[in-house]
């Protein structure tokens, strides 16, 4: 596989992942920015403990993920069912926090990061291949789980808290047990992702874990539809792939235009381009396609 | 000792910026009824175009102070029919569509300051706006006359809000809208030019505030505004949204709180700290000290 | 005498201060009025006599400019307001005193009559001053918050703020709801001498009795029509009116 197509799909599939991670705390209303932070966290002690102690990589995976969930739960056990605000400035403060100490401990690289993590398998061949069967494996299995949880009962309480959480705690919805399942999931997605991204490049670097990156995936889940998880299908690949077609002066501009998408989307198109009624559509489209094949 | 009261003075003119702002963003809440996350980073959009003014016009501080105010107006009424779009229901806070919008403005005004001002380079500020010479030494701390005047200025400031919040009609249906909404409606007062005003006003408060950090730090970078609008946020969530008095309490506190932790620790562990003590606040009480309005 | 008919005044040469033709308005899937049909005349007090639900509210609000109708003319001083906006319509000399929202808690009393004067406040002085003789008591209490005002002297506080626009009619939005029947006898003591004074005022009430003793003439409405119209004499006696609306 050439290098550039494996960059590509790796790191489509990584924004696949962490973008669903934001789309599941966003069904309860919650921006939940914190996973960002996640990923820093899982990943730099990963990376950390797979150079100085020399952990296997399963394990150093398994660990991100441990961590994550323990973060996202213990955080959850505060904010399960706290006000929309109140989850984003727990992200923004968390993030920063966590650059600011990454920033200055020289053991995990500072400002200038980790680098050298091994080879996946012995050889980089192996190890871009076995990267991108975990990478999509994932993506394949976090998918459906999410998808099961959509069309599940507690999909439906998940809508419901979204549009009126005081609403729903009066139909019976525990929201504070649905904030923190979504909000636990999700840190444990962002830390096995966070382990994950590193091992694309074999390095660490400040500069991937910004508000930057919040941005991104903002943008990915609203564009491409915040109410079904395939809004997140189409717009990931699109909004990483279309850029890197264009001249660097203008994708060096990426930032801006994404920005400019998200307030034009929210401004004329607010559900997104794939709504939940166009999934239906589709789906509907489909089974009368199979019904139609079945008669000669 | 000394150093202790020079970074009081310090924080303070420090908390009274951060005061200005959680008051422009509650204004914000309370009256045009958004939630405005980048409205420190259209702050220090105004900055950079004040920058821009004094480069090309030499340094003049009366039309930089000029342009500071007019942009800040400009770029807040600019923005409201985005956020009206945006809102779907009228006399109610739509907290999601407003935030992910002011998220998204956000987003665009940082990159686009890292982008074409100064190539992305901090700016700064003419010696003349925070002053050259020391009005008090202490040990290795000074007090500039900018730190002096942006406290002067941040008092002035705050109290001409209230003053006007308090004794003018245009307050007034500030406050019965800040209550009431729809009784305010009831009662004939019109809510989308008094939702207008609101815009114009933060945007004044919002140029005052480019002036006095231009006079209290002498630079800015893109990073800045990202940075003072989670510090912001933070402060206006643990008052409470939508408290006024709360803000002018915990924006002191916070100014004080990092002017002293500066003092004594390096500068980017200090900004680590008070997003420490304010993280542990609001993991506590996420509906803020003094309870939410909304 | 059939109790249908427009009660023949002196004033139907001239044309109603307030004209309503078959007004329908609803929320969403909701009819809150089908096709409602009334005039009140300058000089009058009018009372709409309805129950809970009955679509009261959604008339005056609606007058008011707060909803577009779906259907319907609303002509106020012979000027169609149907769907114009409430501040054009109070400066026009239209007001409302809402059922329970006149009153900001956390303002004083100046300042809530003061905001009542919002779209007029050139003249806020000498209406204040008027405003101070109906109502002594709040001259008395002008610097204190109105949370802490009593519950009658919060509704001469919204009546007060009403006023301060100057206006020609006065809508009530139940002017007795939640006060001591003692405390009614006054608010409607002080409606009738409003009227005295020129105001003509149209106000709804479910507890009918007062109202209709101190009105001129009446509409019943139920679920959002209108089923009953007259003088205020001939609802008193109206059979169907007592058992209804006149209560104990």
């Amino acid at each position: 596989m050439s290098l550039p197509l494996y960059y590509f799909l790796s790191i489509t599939a990584v924004n696949i992942l962490m973008s669903w991670a934001l789309y599941l705390p966003y069904r309860v209303a919650h921006l939940h920015f914190i996973i960002v932070a996640n990923m820093a966290i899982s990943g730099y002690t990963a990376a950390y403990l797979i150079l100085t102690w020399h952990l296997p990589f399963g394990l150093a995976l398994a660990l991100g993920f441990l961590i994550g969930g323990v973060i996202g739960y213990v955080v959850a056990l505060f904010i399960g069912d706290a006000p929309t605000f109140a989850v984003v400035i727990v992200g923004f403060t968390f993030i920063y926090i966590v650059r600011t100490v990454i920033e200055n401990t020289a053991a995990v690289g500072g400002t200038m990061g980790i680098f050298g993590l091994p080879n996946i398998g012995g050889t980089p061949v192996i190890h871009r291949w076995t990267m991108i069967a975990i990478l999509y494996g994932l993506v394949l299995v976090v998918g459906f789980l999410i998808h099961r949880f959509d069309h599940s009962q507690l999909g439906r309480a998940a809508s419901a808290t979204f549009v009126d959480p005081e609403l729903a705690t009066s139909l019976g919805i525990d929201i504070k047990k649905l904030g923190m399942l979504v909000q636990t999931f999700s840190c444990t997605l962002a830390g096995g992702c966070g382990v994950l991204y590193g091992f694309i490049f074999k390095s660490f670097h400040l500069d991937y874990f910004t508000f930057h990156l919040v941005g991104i995936l903002m943008t990915v889940i609203f564009v491409g539809g915040y109410a079904t998880l395939w809004g997140v299908v189409l717009a990931a690949p699109v909004l990483y792939g279309v850029p890197l077609l264009f001249p660097p002066e203008i994708a060096s501009w990426r930032i801006v235009i994404y920005g400019v998408l998200l307030v034009l989307v929210l401004v004329l198109k607010p559900e997104g381009f794939i709504t939940p009624r166009f999934v239906y559509t589709i789906e509907t489209f489909l089974s009368r396609g199979r019904r139609k094949r079945k008669f000669p | 000792m000394e150093v202790f009261i020079a970074q009081i003075i310090n924080g303070l003119s420090l908390g009274s910026i951060y005061v200005l702002l959680v008051t422009g963003f509650n204004l914000l809440l309370l009256v045009a009824m958004i939630i405005h996350f980048a409205y420190p980073q259209v702050v220090v959009f105004s900055m950079y175009i004040t920058w821009l003014v004094l480069q090309l016009t030499g340094n003049n501080l009366f039309l930089g102070a000029l342009a500071a105010v007019a942009s800040s107006i400009l770029l807040n009424l600019a923005s409201a029919p985005l956020f009206q779009k945006v809102m779907k229901k009228r006399g109610e806070v739509d907290i999601n569509s407003t935030m992910v919008l002011s998220l998204g403005i956000g987003m665009i005004i940082t990159d686009v300051l890292s982008h074409s001002f100064n190539k992305g380079f901090p700016i700064a500020f003419p010696d003349q706006l925070s002053g050259k010479t020391a009005l008090l030494r202490v040990g290795l701390i000074s007090i500039l006359p900018g730190q002096v005047s942006s406290l002067v200025v941040g008092i002035i400031a705050v109290s001409g809000f209230f003053l006007l919040l308090y004794k003018t009609r245009a307050g007034r249906a500030f406050r019965a809208i800040a209550e009431d909404p729809s009784g305010a409606r009831l009662v004939g007062i019109p809510l989308f030019k008094t939702g207008i005003e609101s815009y114009a006003l933060s945007g004044l408060l919002g140029g005052i505030i480019a002036l006095l950090i231009a006079a209290l730090l002498g630079s800015a970078s893109p990073d800045l505004g990202e940075q003072v609008a989670h510090k912001v946020l933070a402060v206006s969530i643990i008052a409470g949204l939508g408290n006024l008095a709360g803000g002018l309490v915990v924006g002191l506190l916070l100014g004080i709180l990092e002017a002293i932790v500066q003092g004594y620790i390096s500068g980017s562990w200090s900004n680590g700290i008070a997003f420490v003590v304010m993280l542990v606040v609001i993991l506590a009480k996420p509906k803020g000290l003094f309870g939410i309005k909304l | 005498m059939a109790l249908n008919d427009r009660t023949p005044s002196k004033l139907t040469t001239t044309p109603a201060l307030l004209a309503i033709e078959g007004l329908s308005v609803s929320y969403g899937q909701i009819n809150a009025l089908k096709k409602v049909s009334l005039d009140v005349f300058g000089g009058e007090i009018v009372v709409l006599i309805g129950a809970n639900g009955a679509g009261k509210t959604t008339l005056l609000e609606t007058a008011l400019g707060i909803n577009t109708p779906l259907a319907g003319v609303i002509r106020f001083k012979d000027r169609a307001i149907g769907g114009v906006a409430v501040d054009r319509n109070v400066r026009a000399g239209l007001c409302l005193v809402p059922e329970g929202r006149g009153v900001f808690a956390s303002m004083n009393v100046l300042d809530n009559l003061l905001l009542g004067a919002h779209n007029n406040l050139k003249n806020a002085g000498k209406h204040l001053g008027r405003v101070y003789d109906w109502f002594p008591i709040l001259k008395k209490r002008k610097d204190q918050i109105a949370r802490t005002l009593s519950g009658g002297e919060r509704q001469m506080l919204a009546i007060g703020r009403a006023l301060m626009s100057s206006p020609e009619l006065i809508m009530v939005d139940e002017p007795s709801l939640g006060l001591a029947p003692i405390v009614v006898n006054d608010i409607f003591n002080i409606l009738r001498m409003l009227n005295k004074e020129g105001y003509t005022i149209l106000l709804s009430e479910q507890n009918a009795n007062k109202a209709l003793k101190t009105a001129h003439r009446g509409y019943v409405l139920e679920t959002g029509t209108v089923t009953l119209s007259g003088s205020a004499e001939q609802l008193l006696s109206d059979p169907g009116v007592r058992e209804a609306y006149l209560g104990a």
